[in-house]
């Protein structure tokens, strides 16, 4: 049985998380004391900042979920009912489904964000080098891990940009081949302003200028973005030369008017020009965007792209769940014909006890024949069992195959009786000799 | 039986154009690349129908409008698949495929059969001076689908409404240099195809120069072209101007084979 344990940004509040959370040096000890707290025979552990996870494995009949909550209030001490109300439960293929999900940034706080896979891959190193995992825990992994790249790349659920920064330097790679090399002025030195021009640093901008209107505040703002500062009446000439521009100051009118830059776009003779308004109130006149060449976007533009970017990630994601379920009715499939595994020794050995206990009350009628004939009638009983068993066996990993394995399990188990305790040699020959009979009947 | 070859691999290319458009647009790679391979069997099938007809006819199939219609779709559409396999451009899927079955098509509907004249048209010049202009006119192709796909794109920055265009176009300044790409190798052969057609034209009628349009708008074209040429070389203009005029001339060329069909 799969259990799965935890709590995300939705269920519980950041202090709790931040209590709940385990530090990935301490995983491994965590991890063994884990399995020996719970009955539980694997287990993996996926703590980040905005959720934390508990996933075991436990044999047939066991239910780990109430003592993988008491081993967390324990281990992180919170107070049980504080814990309980904020944690989230799923069993067998629902605890592979969210799992699933998680992987491809389908349960993260912004839907689809990239980082998540690699904490999941990382979770899942930890626990395997410590051994913590087994067969099911693997494959149910690196299934998951597999499909949430397959998902990702096919549907496009991490593909837009979603913050704002971010939504500037998407837009600047849909204007120019490549940001390396480019240049940039940013003008201001606002908060917004510094993170967009990190993103275009990280892009590959190498070329910054850096003007304010107190020369001393540009300097240090220059210094730590690989740039140079300039001084305030400059940045005229710097608009028919750079590829894009960012604004950001505190004035309360524009301070880049249609005149100025129409000036830069005759000199540009139709090299675009990118600038990006992140004052409010606005830097840049509106009507500097009619320019030729001149792509304007302002912080509500740059929110719409954001708004339309998570739009084109719920679609995205709707995909994403539809092609999960698959995985998920895969991942079972698989499942359940490791679960027939007892299922085939039972039946296996039950015949065999069959066979060994007509044998025995054969013995004395037999006990006339040669060792030799003793052995071939041994042997006629074997193979007669093991072709009997044949087609019951195949029939049932086919059904498995089509995912009816339990359900055909269960029927296997009523009809050879395998549930029930092996009657004793003695005086109870007749009812598996009319299971066998009944058999052959058909 | 030509003409029924012809509408498989027109069935095809249609095949091809909704499969890779669908596929460019939504970021679905299997599709956009099933769509390619389609266009590469209707390439293929449209080849076959043109040597077939050649065949039959013994001769050069360039000489009608109708027919040069006909190489000039499967010229354009052999140049969008070397884009989309050599170059990996692969936006050009959304106007060059659509342009050649309109080309292809046309071709096919005005079908005509050859003038008594075109007996000349088995000649080596005339050969020549057809594929030459086929070739140029498929290169300004290229680069006014390069410059309709710029103009979109533009557009989609300027309304900052679609961020789906945005995103599934190649970026401004891939488009502004492709077309001017495709231009540096369609002009040449534009200006080839004037001269020859004139050597022909004096050989056949014994006038360098004839008032008509299949002899008027490819000089227009070409003068549209050269001011072009000028204006990105000597002043280094660029963007939604060049590509306005990449577009109109290549209407112009279009506009002769008004002159070639009867």
């Amino acid at each position: 049985m799969l259990t799965l344990v935890g709590m995300n940004h939705n269920s519980a509040p950041l202090p709790l998380r931040e209590r709940a959370c385990f530090a990935e040096e301490d995983l491994p000890a965590v991890l063994s004391r884990l399995l020996a707290a719970t009955g539980a025979s694997e287990a993996m552990i996926l703590a980040t900042c905005n959720r934390v996870e508990i996933l075991a494995r436990a044999p047939e009949g066991v239910t780990p979920a109430e003592a993988i909550k008491a081993f967390l209030a324990r281990e992180r001490g919170i107070e049980p009912p504080t814990l309980d109300s904020h944690l989230y439960v799923r069993e067998g293929l629902h605890a592979a489904r969210h799992l699933f999900a998680v992987a491809c940034g389908l349960d993260s706080m912004i839907l689809g964000e990239p980082q998540i896979l690699g904490q999941v891959k990382r979770a899942y190193a930890i626990a395997r080098e410590n051994g913590a995992t087994g067969p099911v825990l693997d494959r149910l992994l690196q299934h998951g891990i597999a499909a949430a790249k397959r998902v990702r790349t096919t549907t496009g659920i991490s593909r837009h940009a979603v913050s704002i920064a971010y939504a500037a330097a998407t837009l600047a790679r849909t204007i120019f081949d490549d940001l390396s090399g480019r240049s940039a002025l940013l003008i201001g030195a606002g908060k917004m302003t510094q993170l967009a021009a990190r993103h275009l640093v990280s892009q590959g901008v190498s070329d910054l200028k850096v003007t304010n209107r107190t020369y001393s505040r540009a300097v240090p703002l220059a210094e730590s973005l690989g740039g140079a500062a300039i001084a305030w009446d400059a940045f005229a000439a710097e608009l028919s030369r750079v590829d894009i521009v960012l604004t950001g100051t505190a004035a309360a009118h524009p301070v880049v008017t249609k005149a100025l830059v129409r000036d830069a776009v005759r000199a540009r003779r139709g090299r675009p020009l990118f600038i990006v308004d992140i004052a409010v109130p606005r830097d840049v006149e509106p009507a500097v965007g009619e320019l030729d060449g001149v792509y304007l976007y302002d912080v509500d533009d740059l929110q719409g792209v954001v708004v339309a970017a998570m739009d084109e990630r719920r679609r995205a994601a709707e995909e994403a769940w539809r092609m999960l379920d698959v995985e998920v009715v895969a991942f079972d499939r698989w499942r359940q014909t490791v679960d027939l595994g007892p299922t085939i020794a039972a039946l296996s050995e039950r015949l065999h006890h069959m066979g060994e206990d007509e044998l025995e009350r054969f013995a004395r009628r037999l006990a006339s024949l040669t060792p030799e004939q003793r052995a071939i009638v041994r042997d006629l009983a074997r193979s007669l069992i093991q072709k009997v068993l044949h087609t019951p066996i195949v029939a049932l990993k086919s059904a498995a195959a089509r995912g009816e394995a339990s359900a055909r399990a269960a029927l296997y188990r009523e009809i050879f009786g395998l549930d029930e305790p092996r009657p004793d040699a003695e005086g109870a020959g007749s009812g598996p000799t009319h299971a066998i009979s009944g058999g052959k009947d058909e | 039986m030509a003409r029924a070859l012809l509408a498989v691999a027109l069935s095809v290319h249609l095949l091809g154009i909704a499969l890779a458009a669908i596929g460019e647009l939504t970021h679905r790679q299997p599709l956009a690349r099933a769509g390619a391979l389609a266009l590469a069997a209707a390439w293929l099938l449209e080849l076959s129908t043109l040597v077939a007809a050649g065949l039959a006819a013994s001769a050069f199939p360039l000489r009608t409008g109708p027919e040069y219609l006909l190489v000039l779709g499967w010229f354009v559409l052999t140049l969008h698949l070397a884009l989309w396999f050599r170059l990996r451009v692969r936006a050009a899927a959304l106007v060059l495929p659509p342009v050649s079955a309109l080309m292809i098509l046309a071709g096919v509907l005005l079908a005509e059969p050859p003038s008594p004249t075109s007996t000349l048209t088995t000649q080596g010049w005339f050969v020549f001076h057809t594929s030459i202009a086929t070739a140029g006119v498929a290169a300004l192709a290229v680069s006014f689908a390069m410059s309709l796909l710029f103009l979109i794109k533009e557009r989609a920055l300027k309304t900052k409404r679609s961020l789906r265009v945005l995103t599934a176009l190649p970026t401004l300044e891939a488009l502004d240099r492709l077309g001017f790409q495709a231009l540096l190798y369609g002009f040449p052969l534009l200006t080839l195809g004037i001269a020859t057609g004139m050597v022909y034209s004096a050989a056949v009628h014994d006038r360098l120069w004839i008032w008509g349009a299949k002899e008027v708008f490819p000089v227009i074209a070409w003068a549209v072209f050269a001011a072009l040429l000028w204006a990105r070389f000597a002043r280094g203009i660029q963007g939604r101007r060049s590509a306005i005029l990449a577009i109109a001339g290549f209407a112009f060329a279009l506009l002769t084979f008004v002159g070639m069909v009867r």
